[in-house]
């Protein structure tokens, strides 16, 4: 469902991505795990279009995306979610996923009707809403929820366009047990069928959803491999996973 | 994201109506005034539409104005073509003029913005001031009004004109108020808030930019065809910078993106202009004075901050409300 070969970004004389590879299957887990500055996030970036790769090939599908704007990459069905929360300020909750599920069903340009009283529109916010447990807060002013909350929206935001393929960059940053539980319970419930790539620093998450793990330093691809050989491999237990690896 | 409140309602309707029962009582200079404002009450809207709820601070309004102002006097004067053609022609002119200016400025934000705008705008101010075919500094004289007599209607009676510049301000009103509540408006409010996460949710912004900016312009460009027609010429100053600049100051005095702010600023405007100027030449000073009290009062703008304190006291209400509702834990 979504393939990058060979990818490479450099900022000046900094290479952040060097040749980095990615297959990933329709429905598929992927967790990439990393220390800070392995380049997870420039990775995403150039996944989704928000920073031109210096080389390499993108494809959603089977279809090259590479030459494509990041809003034509996700009206190809890529979503993300950030890794800092990126809502839309000053408007509601509601009002936030409403502008996903229009964009999504194409309602974002049109005169003829109000998107938001759109019963298509109303219908996702509504599912998203309950999905990632904002029901009580859709009237609430994205501004003056809690940061868990804001968490939650920031996927919902993403999930509320109906993406083929999801990239969630650390989406439990930042909250605590009780809701990196809950957060467990969401990404349990998600369509079958939907492609998810997830960045994620809660190694207990990480591996219980994980059908395939990506190991990133300094850049590159050091690992990639079903969970378990993650866990035994001495490179990746050296690099990032450290003690955590000998637990059962 | 633009509702049209109660409150919008009651304060458009309160205007609307002062604005009517003034046009009944007033002289022929107060039917001038009256019409100014009504004039540009459309253009404040159009800048509001762009500035308020799309996040695109414009100081090329002023010259959008002045391409419709010419379009119609061009059309008219050196062509000799019916008005009605020549109002079509300033609103197409002017709404293709902005969506060229749209289309190449949407990828720029801030004081780049800004200054893109204002270097369009001077460039259709400079090439006007120096074009002999639009008659340079000298301008155009003899602009015809539009011809209603088919209807019965004189527009060259100051009352009738004032009526229909109302009337026109007052659709100018409805058609913003419904395209803010359309999907296309509320995404316009998406990219306001967060232009990044409108093009990852797949929006092409630029487009919906230079489209908002387009149906603005269409707007300013009625309205430069009302000046047009008001004062029978039209002149370079009417693409200046300082006439966008006082649009702006405008919008900001009523309430940005608030879209009654932009009423209640145009209006304020030429009140002052005309009241003040009755006292002192230095009339600028003195909304000069208003607009810094206005910005560090909060920079709601007047109309701004009584939907502020009506929401909060609804806000109030309904907590009170609800807190009525829940049963008193023992």
């Amino acid at each position: 469902m979504l393939e990058a070969q060979d990818l490479r970004k450099s900022f000046g004389a900094l290479t952040v991505t060097n040749r980095v590879s990615l297959e990933v299957a329709r429905g598929e887990r992927r967790v990439v795990l990393g220390p800070n500055g392995a380049g997870k996030t420039t990775l995403f970036n150039l996944l989704v279009g928000e920073l031109p790769a210096d080389s390499g090939q993108i494809r959603i599908a089977g279809q090259d995306v590479t030459a494509l704007s990041m809003d034509a990459r996700a009206r190809r069905g890529m979503a993300r979610s950030y890794q800092k929360n990126n809502l839309f300020s000053g408007l509601t909750v509601r009002e936030n996923l409403s502008l996903s599920a229009a964009c999504a069903q194409g309602k974002a340009k049109t005169v003829a009707m109000d998107s938001l009283r759109d019963a298509g529109v109303a219908e996702t916010v509504q599912e998203m809403a309950s999905l990632v447990g904002l029901t009580e807060l859709l009237e609430t002013s994205a501004d003056n929820i809690s940061y868990g909350a804001r968490r939650r929206l920031e996927v919902g935001l993403a999930l509320a366009s109906r993406p083929r393929v999801l990239l969630m960059d650390e989406p439990t940053s930042g909250i605590g047990p009780g809701g990196i539980h809950a957060f467990h319970a969401l990404l349990r419930g998600l369509p079958a069928e939907l492609t998810i790539v997830i960045v994620e620093h809660d190694m207990d998450l990480a591996f219980d959803i994980a059908d395939r793990v990506t190991v990133m330093n300094f850049g590159e691809v050091v690992f990639d491999g079903p969970p378990q050989a993650a866990r035994e491999s001495a490179l990746v237990k050296d690099i990032y996973l450290g003690t955590w690896a000998e637990q059962p | 994201m633009f509702y049209q409140t109660p409150l919008k309602t009651a304060a458009i309707l309160l205007l609307l109506t002062a604005a009517l029962v003034y046009s009944l009582v007033a002289a022929f200079f107060g039917l001038e005034v009256l019409t100014e404002v009504a004039i540009l009450v459309i253009v404040a809207i159009a800048l509001d539409l762009v500035a308020g709820y799309g996040g695109m601070i414009s100081l090329c309004h002023g010259a959008l104005f002045g391409v419709g102002a010419y379009a119609f006097a061009s059309a008219t004067v050196l062509l000799g073509w019916d008005a009605s053609i020549g109002l079509a022609l300033a609103i197409l002119t002017a709404c293709l003029f902005a969506w060229v200016i749209g289309a190449i400025t949407a990828r720029t934000h801030g004081i780049f913005f800004i200054m893109a705008t204002l270097a369009f705008g001077q460039m259709g101010y400079a090439y006007v001031f120096e074009s002999r075919t639009f008659g340079g500094d000298d301008g155009l004289p003899g602009v015809p009004r539009l011809d209603l007599s088919g209807l019965g209607i004189d527009l060259n009676d100051s009352f009738n004109f004032a009526l229909l510049c109302l009337a026109l301000a007052a659709v100018a009103y409805l058609l913003a108020a419904t395209l803010l509540r359309s999907g296309f408006g509320r995404t316009l409010v998406g990219i306001r808030s967060n232009e990044l996460r409108m093009r990852a949710l797949g929006l092409p912004v630029w487009r919906h930019k230079a489209a908002a900016f387009a149906i603005s312009g269409a707007l300013a460009g009625l309205a430069g065809a009302l000046a047009a027609q008001h004062t029978m010429f039209v002149s370079p100053g009417l693409l200046h910078w300082t006439l966008s600049g006082e649009l702006l100051i405008m919008v900001i005095l009523g309430g940005l993106g608030t879209l009654v702010g932009a009423v209640v600023g145009a209006g304020l405007l030429v009140f002052l202009k005309h009241e003040v100027a009755r006292f002192t030449e230095h009339w600028h000073l003195v909304v000069g004075l208003v607009l810094i009290a206005v910005v560090l009062g909060g920079g709601r703008g007047l109309y701004g901050q009584v939907e502020h304190l009506w929401e909060r006291r609804q806000t109030a209400r309904k907590a009170a409300a609800a807190a009525k509702e829940t049963p008193e834990h023992a």
